[in-house]
């Protein structure tokens, strides 16, 4: 089944004058994770709300095209059903705390809770989930009183906890350190590793080369680019849609320009280590 | 093949996000109200929540948010509680003015500042004399009682107390919620149930459909 | 083999909640009750020696329920900020009856101390059992035991979440009025001069409040919230035991009967 299939999907905010999506297609499967770049005001989170259902259901305007989300038609779906069928974690952590629990455990049993979980599976299902993400020691702590790396953690727990099929990851590390940034990748490596289908948003395009296994690129509201990481990552056009690419890509293209082709694009520090390892061999060898 | 569906729709807020907008409005009445203290304003201010609330999403939303910080208050000062009703009244009274667009404007907005007193000091002066006697807490309470040691009859001088006090407090208020709602972005408006009221200038303007 | 942290809340969450004391982990509706019928019998019997007796009563159930000091220092300075001025203006103000102490224009009286003390003692009970109410529940088992009955999980959403709003509001706001003072801008000063200072300063604070309502309403919506169906509670509060409804049916029946007695006399 595919995840996402959309067709010249055009949407405008109300009261607003320029459309965000304008005539946007694009077809996605499941269990990949889908990476989504572009410029600011390129349509990736109106994208992403569109996903959930919170465009038309929330946010209201006009929205024409096709848009079919896991085989069913946007229209047929139950609002509350695809907002919980999609989990989603966003880039603000202190407006994902709901505010009225005092323990990080039982902040990360609401959603359990309002599903109707009986109380030993939901128990155990919280124990799980936060040994799986290594928080143990933030359980007692008051949600509240938490850094912004620490409450987004927290979020992913809490939608992770829900085991949705599909997350929807809309720029989780941009408010977060570099330390915390890379906790929030591993935990999005392990929900690739457990099958989940994943979308993505992310401007640290290192980061995205080495978990997403597609990369889309906005641009005004529309798909201008979108395939395999490699296949997009390493297209020279790349720079064009305003989106830098990940500096072993400069690299690779640098050294081609150079007569020193790598032979291969490398998408992360440890291909790229490779290959220019493979080259320097067999440049000594052939001297 | 799916033929593509025109599912164009001018939804107004469900009204969802009042739910979580009333607390917002009861901290924004103790905000106020502890600003004021701090800054030794002779004045409460901490109607700011309801009001506010009451013009955005109607009176019952304005007078829960209004009730709600009465009843907070009144955990650790319980003689408030007497007072709920002109909280409620408030929220009320802002939802009938928001509704016919009285926020819109500054100098309607500012009219409104006469009913919210007369109502905050009349009925209060009301409800001081019949639960209290006459005579309350607070520093209101000092300034009657200096008026009757001075021979004022106990219900003028509550009166006389509390009137001009709620002028010199809704005025303010007031104008500090029209302030507010002229800065509240359109894509919140529309997601409110008086929004509607705010976001039509002199004649509609909808968002109009793309030819595809 | 020590427990890890997590499994030691795993089974605590894994057995009914517990304050460690049998009054504070009475059901918190019976619980209500019972201070209510207490405060009924203050007030409802004339004279002020059962509203004043009501309240030494209400600081031992205080300290029985393991809350005694804080809550005495709660009913002193409400006594003394409410309480006091309540009686004061009465004796003061109230001019029938013999002067015993002529002050000018105002004396106090016989009646006006009769009144004031009786006056204020019944406010006071009142006031008493509330707070001694809030010092002994904490406001999460309230809600709980009201979801049991039936009310709906939002009202308790928005009544938990005004505290911590009003706290983190509360918190923004002061940020920014240091950040104002630090900037030069007169917070002290003349009338107006401080009123400037306010306006400008907490108007983008409360847009900014208002603007994160729709991501806590996505994010929230993401948890289920919306959904609708039976919903399940990790924290379980204990089933009422039986001399709870026992105590509460004899001081209802008390509260009744002083009342009905009242009303003969």
């Amino acid at each position: 089944m595919t995840l996402a299939n959309l067709h010249d999907v055009r949407f405008t905010y109300a009261f607003s004058e320029r459309p965000a999506l304008d005539g946007l297609s694009l077809q996605w499967e499941e269990g990949r994770v889908h990476g989504v770049v572009g410029l600011n005001a390129s349509g990736k989170s109106t994208l992403c709300a569109l996903l959930r259902g919170i465009i038309p259901h929330f946010h209201s305007g006009e929205l024409t095209g096709q848009v079919e989300i896991l085989g069913r038609e946007l229209s047929e779906w139950d609002p509350a059903e695809l907002s919980t069928t999609i989990g989603c974690v966003f880039d603000n952590p202190f407006t994902q705390i709901s505010g009225i629990r005092d323990t990080v455990f039982e902040e990360i049993a609401i959603g359990l809770e309002n599903l109707g979980m009986p109380r030993d599976e939901l128990i155990d299902r919280v124990v799980a989930v936060v040994r799986r993400l290594g928080i143990e020691h933030l359980v007692e702590k008051n949600p509240n009183g938490l850094s912004g790396g620490q409450r987004q953690k927290v979020a992913f727990a809490s939608i992770i906890a829900m085991d949705a099929e599909v997350m929807v990851i809309d720029e989780p590390t941009s408010q977060l350190d570099p330390e915390s940034s890379e906790e929030v990748f591993e935990i999005i490596h392990g929900l690739k590793d457990a099958g989940k289908s994943i979308v993505l948003v992310e401007h640290k395009i290192d980061l995205l080369a080495a978990y997403a296994d597609t990369i889309t690129v906005l641009r005004e509201g529309a798909v201008a680019m979108s395939g395999p990481t490699r296949d997009v990552l390493g297209a020279p056009e790349l720079p064009s849609f305003g989106v830098r690419p990940p500096e072993v890509v400069e690299l690779a293209v640098r050294l081609s320009g150079d007569g020193r082709d790598l032979g291969v694009m490398p998408m992360t520090r440890a291909e790229a280590t490779r290959a220019v390892g493979t080259r320097m061999e067999e440049a000594h060898r052939a001297h | 093949m799916a033929s593509p569906s025109r599912f164009s729709t001018f939804l107004h807020g469900y009204g969802r996000l009042t739910i979580f907008l009333l607390p917002i409005g009861v901290a924004i009445n103790f905000v106020g109200g502890q600003i004021a203290l701090l800054l030794k304003l002779p004045i409460y201010l901490d109607s700011i929540g309801t009001i506010l609330v009451g013009a955005l999403c109607g009176g019952i939303p304005g007078a829960i948010v209004g009730l709600l910080s009465n009843a907070i208050n009144s955990i650790t000062s319980p003689p408030t509680f007497a007072f709920a009703v002109l909280n409620i009244a408030f929220g009320l009274l802002a939802g009938f003015f928001g509704r016919r667009g009285f926020f819109r404007v500054w100098w309607k907005a500012l009219l409104t500042a006469i009913p919210f007193a007369f109502i905050g000091g009349f009925f209060g002066a009301l409800i001081t004399i019949w639960v209290f006697g006459g005579l309350a807490v607070g520093g209101g309470a000092i300034i009657v009682g200096m008026l009757t040691a001075l021979g004022m009859d106990v219900n003028t001088a509550n009166f006389v107390a509390q009137i001009p006090m709620d002028v010199l407090d809704k005025v303010p208020t007031v104008l500090i919620v029209y302030a507010i709602i002229k800065g509240v972005p359109k894509r919140l408006m529309t997601k409110l149930p008086l929004g509607h009221v705010y976001l039509t200038p002199a004649g509609r303007t909808p968002a109009t459909a793309k030819a595809v | 083999m020590a427990d890890t942290a997590l499994e030691r809340a795993a089974r605590r969450y894994g057995a009914d909640a517990t304050l460690g004391n049998p009054i504070r982990d009475m059901n918190p509706l019976i619980l209500l009750g019972c201070v209510a019928a207490l405060a009924a019998i203050a007030v409802a019997v004339p004279g002020w020696v059962v509203a004043v007796g009501m309240g030494a009563v209400f600081v031992v159930i205080g300290f029985l329920g393991g809350r005694g000091s804080g809550y005495l220092m709660t009913f002193l300075k409400l006594w003394a900020a409410v309480g006091l001025i309540l009686f004061v203006l009465r004796a003061l103000l109230t001019r029938s009856g013999e002067v015993l102490v002529p002050l000018g224009p105002i004396a106090v009286t016989t009646d006006g101390v009769q009144d004031g003390l009786r006056f204020a003692a019944a406010v006071m009970a009142v006031c008493a059992a509330a707070t001694l109410f809030f010092a002994l529940v904490p406001m999460r088992h309230l809600m709980l035991a009201l979801e049991r009955i039936g009310v709906s999980p939002r009202v308790s959403y928005v009544l938990l979440a005004s505290f911590q709003s009003i706290a983190d509001l509360g918190a923004t706001a002061r940020v920014v009025l240091d950040a104002q003072k630090a900037r030069g801008i007169e917070t002290e000063g003349s009338l107006l001069v401080r009123v400037r200072a306010f306006f400008p300063v907490l108007a983008p604070v409360f847009l900014t409040a208002m603007s994160a309502t729709e991501e806590r309403a996505i994010a929230l919506d993401a948890r289920a919230f919306n959904r609708r169906g039976a919903r399940t509670s990790l924290v379980r509060l204990r089933s009422p035991r039986w001399w709870e409804w026992v105590v509460l049916a004899v001081l209802v029946l008390a509260a009744l009967a002083t009342a009905i007695g009242a009303n003969l006399a």
